[in-house]
């Protein structure tokens, strides 16, 4: 196994980097590097319709792909059933519904306010939107409270 | 144009799983502020961004394959406090978003694919109630038919 990479790289390494990511694509292609609109965009894809950005499919998938390759880098993919707290707290056929509930909650709400952490939360907030910076700051403050909330409920379990 | 996006979606994802945002155990230590490295990630790429998209925007840069840079800030609405407020809470529960979730899929994370099912069922969700709410909003005007009702009294109840 090779390990090109460390477990974790500095945050001062991959926040630039992605910040330079979103100056590339605004700078190239004149659009934000937004992960649920490409979303959207596989949805049209897959549904027949009309797809406004056949771009953003690929870049959906090579997000996956990325994965896979710093996975590789880092010596090899960690293949598992693993999911942090939430996965130590709940048996498997409770935890498949939750994560899908939970995806859909996202899905939903990031639809209804017009982007993601990465679109509102990188992108928009970079090129000062104040329709970003608001829903930024309501989508961090919600999950801080009802992770707060959920630790406290489970007694520190979650 | 394809290539490009495929090669900034690799570049994103990479930096993303590299920064360890795949596995939901970090993103769950740092929205219990008991760790900071998110919030100095998210935070340093603002740092790099912000400066650089203003410069770009008072040159009057024309990218090569979408026209002259038109980063136009949005005004504040009520779909964004909502939306924000229902993304955050699936956010505190599955302690991943919409990218982290696929990079989970493509480093091994067996699980994420749940999470990715559930954002594409979610996002088309939103959709159909939106064009269901566009439908009853015009329907009225569409079926002229004749009505017992008061004038502007509310029919589908």
């Amino acid at each position: 196994m090779i390990h090109l990479l460390p477990y974790q790289i500095p945050w001062f390494v991959s926040g630039p980097a992605i910040g330079l990511l979103v100056v590339g694509l605004y700078a190239l292609v004149n659009r934000p590097l937004g992960a649920s609109g490409a979303y959207v965009q596989t949805i049209e894809f897959f549904r027949g319709g009309v797809v406004a950005e056949p771009w953003r499919v690929w870049y959906l998938a090579g997000i996956l792909a990325g994965g896979l390759a710093a996975a590789l880098l880092r010596g090899g993919p960690i293949t598992g059933f693993a999911y942090g707290p939430l996965g130590h707290a709940l048996p498997m056929i409770l935890l498949v519904p939750v994560l899908f509930g939970a995806g859909t909650l996202m899905g939903y709400g990031a639809r209804w306010m017009g982007g993601c952490t990465s679109g509102h939360g990188i992108c928009g907030t970079s090129a000062l939107s104040p329709a970003s910076i608001a829903a930024t700051s309501t989508f961090f403050g919600t999950a801080i409270v009802v992770s707060v909330a959920l630790d406290l409920v489970t007694g520190g379990a979650l | 144009m394809n290539r490009l996006g495929f090669a900034f979606g690799m570049a994103f994802g990479f930096f993303i799983d590299a920064a360890r945002m795949s596995d939901p155990g970090i993103i769950h230590k740092a929205l219990l502020f008991q760790s900071a490295y998110m919030f100095l990630m998210m935070g340093s790429a603002v740092a790099v961004a912000m400066p650089l998209l203003l410069f770009l925007k008072r040159k009057s840069w024309t990218t090569p394959l979408g026209g002259p840079l038109s980063i136009k800030p949005a005004k504040i609405e009520r779909k964004h406090i909502y939306g924000g407020m229902v993304f955050g809470t699936g956010w505190a529960v599955a302690c991943t978003c919409p990218a982290p979730a696929l990079t989970m899929l493509g480093s091994g994370g067996v699980l994420g694919l749940f999470v990715v099912a559930g954002l594409f069922f979610g996002l088309r969700l939103r959709d159909v109630v939106t064009e269901r709410s566009q439908e009853r909003a015009v329907a009225p005007a569409r079926s002229p038919e004749p009505s017992h009702l008061p004038a502007g009294a509310v029919a589908d109840l």
